[in-house]
């Protein structure tokens, strides 16, 4: 194992886990705020790679195509995310977990089935744009400029992300009511449009990384539940409701699994719930504090 | 009491599923009705998830055949379909229901093999003749194989076998073995390793990798078998995994640098979804093409698929039409609707296809069909396989003798 | 949470009214005795397989009504019962009574190990080790080829032929149900069983009186899970296929459903939530594909209008109906 290989393995590595952290960003930011632990983020995920797909039929494969339904899908998924909040998960804020978690489940059932009859079943996939294809050169290997592209991406949202929750009023009444809603509705803010605004950003996020990666995978039924164990298992990881725990769980995760390929080939079905099963044995609540 | 209206509430519901009627001991056993002129066939298939655009393409390519069938004056085939949402049990369940309630003569299905496998099983016990149109294991008609089982698509023994007789020809020496870890990848690659250290002596195996199925970023395998340059790389996946990995020879150019073979890579499923994406220089075999073989069958074939659904015919459509084909032929064969005849009608059954001449062999029930291995290539500005030269079905298909052996050692 | 949890108040009045419900289940219980005669070959088999389903689901009910633990992935105890019974039984030379035996020993050895992690968690961090876990065992025996068969499965496990027939299965299936309803409600109504009740409502007020509220937790934990793993001997029994998607998180999710869809807080409401959604299953899926879309509407009108269930709405019903008797 020569230092070049490990090196770019490492590199690749946070590539994928920029994808993880998009996608477990919205789900443990939901969590945090909403205290509402969302099956549906894995179908909104895959809603983006579906929408992305019928984005750019419209538009044209063109260069414009592409970034326009990077633009629009998210998006779209934000919207169907308000309509969820607005529609069915307000009425059931004061409900168990369990029960919360079932309602969100049946979003899965549904969007499922609806996916099927909206799209069919055939394989779709989008081309990476023009701008974005081809490899560089990296060390000794070759790595495709889409991986470098998300390796970006993903601290851009990040930043984004601090910037909302730290820097504006809105994201400061956000974390507020992650931490204690019953102050903020006191203090005369209307927590519930906070709920709203959350529960659409988280849509966004998810959308977004259905999105980004479409053009790298085969955009079919069954993307939601690759994706969702795998948000789960990163945001408790990461303690959940903190996005920062998210962001450092995804590249564990990213990195963990491409230098597993690496060590131990034939674990790559196992590994992901091992690195998460240890990390929770060892931290039960989570690498950073919970926003709980 | 509420018990008691529960306990109502329950036969209400079985009543409801049409399970209420008494006729003992119905559905097992055969049904020699004189009558009877059609054939009903129960079709458990995978239509929700990853893998349904298979299923699909099967049912199409069966309903077309049955069409045509009953356009000639054939034998009436009847259908019925369930889903088993790739799962053992949806699968198992369904089977009991099809034979038990809806009283169907033959079963069909499904592309999960550990489905088939549970169907198959119950199809033995139970006498009724199974049709195998999606699951590819080579244990449905190797070590599971018995009476009433029929296999219509290539299994992953004579895919690598393809493979092997194909890599042989080739001057590679040092490979890299891959693939989607699950049953069909292992077995895949597996098949085509033993034959090939057979054909082509001196081989030797650089290492191997294997992904989750529904992985969604090769890089880090493809980078970690780039840097251990190999002479040249065999693949087993399938699915959404064949499209994904595709697009990724693409994106890394792997195929300029290491020689890939993949089954299906030239596949009208596979390349489909692509169009401009798909990488050129990927060898693979595919059993069937809608340009090839260019003969007045296969066009008839394909005029009719395109007529009747509005697309080309890929690969399951031709199983699913075969399928329909050689039932017709069985029960012509049989000159009755007699389960135990229609088995020995289909036992060695030979029939016409679109590629050809297509045989269910006698020993085992494996369906033997040539196998066309070519490269991607474009033409005319579209993706399709270039070279294709044709393996004959003797030459790709374990022998007999040594699929039943693998029987014994049970 | 009284809405949908009954509560120790409430099962002493059950327990007044217990001889004419003591009457009633009897009745029940003779009632599906002599229930094949009039039964279909297929209904023979519906019903074998939602009294499987039902033991299943009320194992779970005893760790998520009983203890108010947010168990996500019971559906593991299940497979892993029915993988023990498959592989023992094609890979080592053991008789089937052995293999059933030791079965839920082994579904009760994965709950003590999962149950010492997860226990120590509260909440949704309880449930997301229970489906990490959970799916690390699911991706084991995914992998675990040699010894699991791997995604292919195991197939054609050679069951006694005498408790194979469908006549057989009914009446083994329903034997199992009945004997393990009877413990399972004996646990529930024991010390052990209140006591978990008592922390489920009110885990620190529970833990000052001196118990162990935690190992009360992962007791009730192995238990749910040796009973599921009686229920994966009894899948074996009908169906003697065994595959990875049996312990795979979306079962877990449908187990869960069948507790909503009964009344997580009645001890029947379980069963009943398994009878309705496997016949539903059946029908629906007669006439469309889309079972799954039918199956999360329904879903999302339980917890939206019944979140108590069908069994919790009931007897809420049939409780205030008597408190205006006595008033």
């Amino acid at each position: 194992m020569d230092f070049a290989t490990f090196a770019s393995q490492f590199l690749i590595g946070l590539s994928r886990g920029m994808i993880f952290f998009i996608v477990s960003a919205g789900l443990t930011l939901v969590f945090g705020v909403l205290r509402v632990s969302n099956f549906a983020h894995g179908s909104l995920y895959m809603l983006g790679a579906f929408l992305a797909y019928t984005a750019i039929l419209w538009l044209g494969q063109g260069e414009a195509g592409f970034w326009l339904a990077l633009l629009i899908a998210p998006l779209a998924v934000a919207v169907i995310a308000l309509v969820i909040e607005r529609g069915l998960l307000r009425f059931i804020y004061k409900r168990e977990h369990l029960m919360q978690m079932l309602l969100t489940y049946s979003l899965v059932l549904i969007f499922g089935d609806l996916v099927k009859m909206v799209w069919g079943s055939d394989y779709k996939s989008l081309p990476v744009p023009q701008a974005l294809t081809g490899s560089f050169h990296f060390l000794e290997a070759n790595l495709p400029v889409y991986n470098a592209f998300l390796l970006l991406i993903g601290p851009l949202v990040a930043l984004g992300l601090w910037f909302f929750l730290f820097r504006t009023h809105l994201g400061k009444l956000c974390r507020a009511t992650a931490a204690d809603r019953e102050m903020v509705d006191v203090l005369g803010q209307n927590s519930t449009w906070i709920f709203a605004l959350v529960f659409a950003l988280g849509g966004w996020l998810a959308g977004l990384g259905g999105a980004l990666i479409a053009p790298t995978v085969n955009i079919a039924m069954g993307m939601d539940a690759n994706i969702i164990i795998y948000a789960f298992l990163i945001v408790v990881v990461g303690g959940l409701g903190n996005v920062w725990g998210a962001l450092i769980s995804s590249l564990i995760m990213g990195v963990g699994e491409s230098l597993g390929v690496l060590f131990i080939p034939d674990f790559a079905i196992i590994l992901p719930y091992l690195i998460a099963g240890v990390l929770l044995i060892i931290r039960p609540s989570g690498l950073l504090r919970s926003a709980w | 009491m509420k018990k008691l209206g529960l306990a109502g509430l329950l036969i209400a519901s079985l009543a409801l599923s049409g399970c209420g009627s008494t006729g003992a001991g119905a559905g097992t056993g055969t049904t020699t009705n004189k009558e009877q002129k059609t054939v009903k066939v129960g079709i458990i298939d995978t239509y929700t998830g990853g893998a349904a655009t298979y299923a699909k393409d099967a049912l199409d390519g069966f309903k077309l055949a049955a069409t045509e069938t009953a356009e000639k004056g054939g034998p009436k085939i009847e259908f019925v379909t369930r889903d088993d949402e790739f799962k053992v049990d949806k699968a198992t369940n369904w089977a009991k229901e099809l034979v038990m309630r809806e009283r169907v003569d033959i079963l069909a299905g499904t592309i999960n093999s550990a489905g088939s496998l549970a169907v198959s099983q119950y199809a033995k016990e139970n006498k009724i003749p199974f049709i195998v149109w999606g699951g590819m294991s080579d244990k449905i008609t190797g070590a599971a194989g018995h009476r009433y089982v029929f296999s219509t698509l290539p299994n992953t023994a004579v895919i690598g076998k393809a493979g092997a007789v194909q890599m042989s020809k080739l001057p590679y020496k040092k490979y890299w073995l891959a693939g989607s870890d699950y049953e069909y990848g292992h077995s895949v690659v597996n098949n085509f390793w033993a034959n090939l250290e057979k054909m082509a002596p001196g081989v030797s195996k650089a290492g191997e990798s294997w992904w989750r199925v529904g992985e969604t970023d090769f890089t880090p395998y493809i980078n970690k078998i780039r840097s251990t340059k190999p002479d040249a790389l065999v693949v087993g996946t399938g699915g959404g995994d064949m499209v994904a990995f595709m697009k990724a020879i693409t994106t890394t150019g792997l195929a300029k640098d290491i020689p890939v073979w993949v089954h299906t890579a030239t596949d009208l499923s596979t390349l489909a979804p692509l169009g401009n994406e798909a990488p050129e220089g990927v060898m693979g075999t595919n059993p069937y093409f809608a340009y090839y073989p260019d003969t007045p069958e296969n066009k008839a074939f394909v005029d009719a698929f395109k007529k009747a659904y509005n697309r080309e015919p890929a690969a399951f459509a031709i199983y699913g039409y075969m399928s329909g084909k050689f039932l017709a032929q069985a029960i012509q064969k049989a000159g009755s609707m007699d389960k135990e005849k229609i088995v020995d009608a289909l036992e060695g059954l030979s029939i016409d296809t679109p590629v050809g001449k297509a045989t269910l062999r006698k020993e085992d029930h494996q369906v033997m069909l040539p196998m066309f291995y070519g490269t991607t290539a474009k033409v005319g500005g579209k993706m399709m396989a270039k070279d294709i030269v044709t393996l004959p079905a003797e030459q790709i298909i374990p022998s007999a003798a040594e699929v039943l052996k693998s029987r014994e050692k049970k | 949470m009284s809405c949908s949890y009954s509560t120790v108040r409430a099962e002493k009045r059950v327990q007044k009214r217990s001889l004419v419900l003591r009457l009633a289940l009897i009745g029940l219980v003779l009632f599906f005795l002599i229930l094949p005669s009039f039964l279909s070959p297929y209904a023979l088999y519906l019903m074998a397989t939602i009294f499987t389903t039902a033991l299943l689901a009320t194992s779970l009910n005893l760790v998520l009504g009983y203890g108010g633990l947010m168990h996500l992935h019971h559906a593991v105890f299940y497979g892993v019962g029915a993988y023990a019974v498959a592989i023992l039984m094609t890979k080592t030379a053991l008789p089937f009574w052995a293999a059933a035996i030791i079965a839920p020993f082994a579904a009760a050895l994965v709950a003590l190990l999962i149950g010492w992690f997860s226990v120590r968690l509260r909440g949704l961090y309880f449930g997301m080790l229970t489906l990490a876990l959970g799916q690390l065992v699911w991706a084991i025996v995914y992998r675990w080829n040699a010894l699991t068969g791997g995604d292919d499965g195991i197939h054609a496990i050679p069951v006694p032929e005498v408790l194979t027939s469908l006549n057989a299965s009914y009446y083994l299936t329903l034997i199992v149900l009945v004997l393990s309803l009877l413990v399972l409600f004996a646990i529930v109504k024991s010390p052990f069983g209140l006591i978990l009740t008592a922390a489920r409502d009110n885990i620190p007020r529970t833990g000052s009186i001196g118990v162990n509220v935690k190992r009360h937790q992962l007791a009730a934990f192995v238990i749910a899970g040796f009973f599921a793993g009686i229920a994966g001997v009894l899948f074996i029994v009908i169906d003697r296929s065994v595959a990875p998607s049996l312990l795979y998180w979306n079962k877990s999710a449908e187990v869960l459903i069948m507790c909503l869809m009964g009344g997580m807080g009645t001890f029947l409401g379980p069963s009943l939530g398994a009878a309705l959604l496997v016949l539903l299953s059946m029908v629906v899926g007669v006439y469309t594909e889309y079972w799954l879309l039918v199956l999360g509407l329904i879903l999302l009108v339980l917890v939206l209008f019944l979140p108590q269930g069908i069994l919790g709405f009931v007897s809420g019903k049939l409780k205030s109906a008597s408190r205006k008797e006595v008033d």
